[in-house]
């Protein structure tokens, strides 16, 4: 029975469940009415409101100074939207004196989890404190890493990652008008991972959500071009050293101790780089060559991990079928025009899917065969205009800056404002089928546009910023 | 849609051919100017010979020039400076009528006791106008003069001032000057050009003066004119990328000033709290520290630093003193300060953040994007300091004067700090740290031009101080007659 022609509609279902509520199917996500799922979208925000106002001192507080008590209309949840700074909005200094329990005080008017409980006596650094949170609570925090000097902490839970991989397994292995097989619905393939092992840091935590969602737990079936984590301490440091550079001050930057006395580890790690390269690509090709694989990364890391593995003569490595998502900015190194021909080169697989999201919300947006983001169903897209925030019409063609209210999101706010240039056809009808609304191809960050310096390590600069913080250490004694 | 036209002024010539398009900061408008590409070859001079015309001027001419100049830079009058006001309401951030202002004060500048002070505070008129004697220990008669050299400028753009005082340093000196022109002050050099040509017409003042726009980092343009044999000195303001990427081209015999991009601090001492008209007056004139041009200069006062302590009355002292703040900085005149016209969106951003994070900041204001207050609750200024502009400035209350110093460093120009008794008792020790000027609050953007910057003498760097000496074997012992020691 297909979705649309159920009768008794749950919204609780909806708001809670929505993969059940779509019978696990890609297809039924994106074929329901846009009135019915509107009203539906409208029903869950307003109850998510409530729940929420209660829940996250830092919304409550909000809403109640702009007096808002109830939000019916979409447009009434956008003057409560969040931007990046509010996970970010904890003095740095918190971090240097490893005040955590002030981080945690933080933390507990972001999340709507109860944090009061949480001890934290003895904490010895980010990672430590994030470990906490993980064995005492329901949380699974992710950070991003900024060069003001300043981390955002994203107070994710652990039934959201549970439930952001069955839909990246949804989204990866099915296809749009075919209900789902019961190999598409339960896939257990190699995982690559082009990029550290693991992590605190946002895409970094992914790798475990991945392990987990995708090899069934066998770690054998996890493969990472570096076999280490990155030190999310060490990374704070790479970003207190750029604030620091900026003001001239870098000579009276102080190393914490206890990542001081890890500096031979770390040094260590950066001199087997090159080795642990080799041993990836010997890895794929001898294990890997011609099996399903699920690989991810962005534009940048698939095209370099590409052209490495073109110049040692790895081509055509993996099954026709392989699950391979990449997307993320084209900022930073210019991609050569053929680079996506380099990429399927290499990979030997016959689609490339693309996606679309931003780390403050927690939905990834599939680009379908038209090259559009269609925009999932619990997920309620607006355009606002750049400079005001102002929600722009939600009719015609739009062009502004992203913003979503995402109704999955429990553990935290889910109004976000991004800091991306999109375009929406809000009267458009996608060719390739899907009844969703969807974000056009281009999209472009703000600040690359106006040529600002970005306050993102994106996954593509992580390896140079863990470098840049290792030189740094080299270059002093500790 | 062109918005303006930059011509190139070349030493007298105003040259409007060639023309490509540049953008503006504002998406639709473009602007044009001649290619420079095509005029490189002639911007420098052909020979340093050519500079020996400036020399037969006295610096009574130079003065009657000055003189001309600055009366023929009447804003009311004069149609190059009008403008150049029109190309800046699109080029510039600020509002019209705070940029007609600042054609204003361009006229006074040029006075011929403005200028004397200058030139004889920031050289000495002896060196600039002849040689100086003097007779060393060992007999030798030696003179020095301050002779002019080959420079090019590369002025900021934040206020057409920066243009005209440029202009005056190199005429004083002598100097043969190429001007670049900034985008966001496109049109300021070139209307001062233009108005020496008119009153200086074929004088070898305006004949050793270009100006002209191209787009910084230009290859083209850059790696042919910044070379030892076109030009010695390279006068540079503004940006850190900017100035960095001129350091590839200095080599021997091409020399960099740099006055970097800065910024300012503020110390408010226990004193301020006296009483309520102290007060008042305190809150006064750190508004006009923040609020002047709408925090676009490098010597607006951005964090504050306030000496009340961090216990809950410090706390108290501080939020009050940063709401007086606020309501002074809202009442300042249209021409001194305004609401800005393009509030920097991260910052706004960040500013709201704050707001919610009410266990460490207090904002006050900021909801109109009109400028606003945020009071630290405790000893630390906002991560995002750096981004401070558009009337957004950090009061930080601090126990002790300690935690002051360590946030000055080699980016902090100027302190603006009350009273003046603590400015006394930290003029020693704060230039360790990097501080450049100290200053009475209230008048950190009144700066004066007879003045060393940045902890250099500008002027005197843009001089080459050559050394004529006589030596008379009867008194100086020949080295040819030296005896083993």
């Amino acid at each position: 029975m297909a979705v649309t022609q159920k009768t008794a509609r749950s919204v609780t279902e909806f708001m809670d469940d929505p993969i059940s509520f779509f019978g696990q199917s890609y297809t039924q996500m994106h074929s329901i009415g846009r009135d019915e799922l509107e009203a539906l979208q409208r029903q869950a925000m307003s109850i998510r409101f409530q729940q929420h106002h209660q829940s996250i001192e830092m919304l409550r507080k909000l809403a109640d100074r702009l007096g808002i008590t109830a939000v019916t209309e979409f447009n009434d949840v956008v003057p409560l939207f969040f931007s990046h700074t509010a996970f970010k909005s904890y003095p740095a200094v918190l971090i240097d004196k490893k005040r955590f329990d002030l981080m945690t005080k933080w933390l507990d008017k972001l999340t709507s989890y109860d944090l009061s409980g949480v001890d934290i006596s003895g904490c010895s650094g980010i990672d430590d404190w994030i470990d906490r949170l993980d064995e005492q609570t329901p949380l699974e925090v992710i950070t991003s890493s900024g060069t003001t000097g300043t981390i955002s902490i994203l107070p994710k839970d652990k039934r959201g990652a549970e439930e952001g991989m069955t839909l990246w397994k949804i989204c990866l292995f099915q296809t749009f008008g075919r209900e789902p097989t019961e190999k598409e619905l339960n896939p257990s393939v190699d995982v690559v991972w082009p990029n550290f092992a693991n992590g605190k840091l946002g895409h970094l935590r992914i790798a475990n959500m991945i392990k987990r969602g995708f090899t069934g737990g066998d770690e054998t079936k996890f493969h990472a071009l570096y076999p280490f984590a990155v030190d999310t301490d060490l990374m704070f440091l790479a970003s207190k050293m750029r604030a620091a550079a900026s003001r001239g001050e870098l000579g009276r930057l102080e190393i914490d101790p206890a990542l001081a006395a890890r500096k031979d580890e770390f040094i260590a790690m950066q001199e087997r780089q090159a080795q642990d390269m080799d041993a990836f690509f010997t890895r794929i090709t001898e294990q890997l060559r011609g099996k399903q694989v699920f690989m991810l990364g962005t534009y940048h890391l698939m095209y370099d991990i590409a052209k490495a593995g073109l110049q040692r003569g790895v081509r055509n490595v993996f099954a026709p079928d392989s699950a391979i998502l990449t997307g993320g900015g084209m900022k930073g190194v210019a991609l050569p025009d053929d680079f996506m021909d380099v990429i399927k080169d290499f990979l030997g697989v016959d689609r490339i899917q693309v996606g679309y999201g931003f780390s403050e919300s927690s939905t990834f947006h599939w680009a379908c065969s038209e090259g559009r983001y269609h925009v999932a169903p619990w997920v309620i897209p607006f355009v606002l205009d750049p400079d005001t925030s102002e929600p722009l019409p939600r009719t015609g063609v739009q062009t502004g800056r992203a913003a979503v209210y995402d109704i999955l999101l429990r553990a935290h706010w889910g109004g976000v404002i991004s800091g991306d240039e999109v375009t929406i056809d809000w009267d458009l009808h996608c060719p390739c089928g899907q009844s969703s609304v969807a974000f056009e191809p281009d999209i472009i960050r703000y600040s690359e546009k106006e040529g600002f310096e970005d306050d993102r390590i994106t996954c593509a600069a992580t390896h140079e910023v863990h470098n840049e913080a290792v030189n740094f250490m080299k270059g002093i004694d500790l | 849609m062109i918005a303006y036209t930059v011509p190139l002024f070349l030493r007298g010539r105003v040259i409007t051919d060639d023309l490509v398009t540049f953008g503006t900061r504002k998406g639709v408008a473009q602007f044009q100017a001649p290619d420079m590409t095509k005029y490189v070859a002639r911007l420098p001079l052909h020979s340093p010979a050519e500079m020996s015309d400036l020399y037969r001027l006295s610096f009574d001419e130079i003065l009657d020039v000055l003189e001309a100049l600055g009366n023929a830079l009447d804003f009311d009058t004069n149609t190059h400076l009008q403008e150049a006001y029109e190309a800046s309401l699109v080029a510039n951030v600020l509002p019209a009528e705070m940029l007609k202002n600042s054609y204003r004060v361009l006229r006074p500048l040029f006075s011929r006791e403005n200028v004397t002070e200058i030139a004889d505070s920031q050289v000495g008129l002896d060196y600039l106008n002849g040689w100086v004697p003097h007779t060393l220990r060992d007999g030798r008669e030696q003179r020095v003069r301050a002779f002019g050299s080959r420079t090019l400028h590369i002025p900021a753009g934040n206020g057409g001032l920066v243009s005209a005082v440029t202009i005056l340093r190199s005429v004083i000196t002598r100097s043969d000057v190429i001007i670049k022109a900034p985008s966001n002050d496109p049109l300021t050099a070139v209307a001062i050009a233009r108005t020496l040509a008119d009153v200086a017409p074929n004088h070898p003042i305006t004949k050793h003066l270009a100006v002209g726009y191209w787009k910084g980092g230009d290859p083209a343009v850059e790696e042919t004119l910044y070379q030892p044999h076109h030009i010695e000195k390279i006068v540079a303001w503004g940006g850190l990328a900017s100035v960095k990427h001129i350091t590839r081209y200095i080599q021997p015999g091409l020399e960099l000033i740099a006055l970097d991009p800065k910024r300012s601090a503020t110390i408010i001492g226990a004193e301020a709290f006296a009483d309520e008209a102290t007060m008042h007056d305190v809150a006064r004139r750190a508004a006009t520290d923040i609020g002047v041009a709408n925090q676009e200069g490098c010597a607006n006062a951005r964090v504050i630093y306030v000496l009340t302590g961090t216990d809950a009355e410090g706390l108290t002292k501080a939020n009050r003193l940063g709401e007086l703040i606020y309501r002074e900085l809202m009442s300042l005149p249209a021409v001194v300060s305004t609401p800005p016209l393009y509030p920097d969106r991260e910052l706004l951003d960040h500013l709201e953040a704050s707001r919610m994070t009410e266990d460490f900041y207090r904002v006050i204001g900021g909801e109109q994007r009109e400028g606003a207050i945020v009071v630290s609750q405790f000893d630390e200024a906002v991560d995002y300091s750096p981004m401070l502009s558009g009337r957004v400035a950090n009061i930080v209350p601090v126990d002790d004067i300690d935690k002051v110093t360590a946030a000055v460093n080699s980016y902090t120009q100027t302190i603006g700090i009350y009273p003046e008794s603590l400015k006394r008792r930290l003029r020693d020790t704060l230039p360790l740290f990097g501080a450049q000027r100290l200053t009475s609050l209230g008048y950190a953007c009144n700066v004066a031009v007879a003045s060393p910057q940045d902890a250099i003498e500008p002027i005197r760097r843009m001089c080459k101080w050559i050394v004529d000496e006589e030596c008379d074997p009867q008194t100086v012992i020949p080295l040819w007659q030296l005896t083993p020691a």
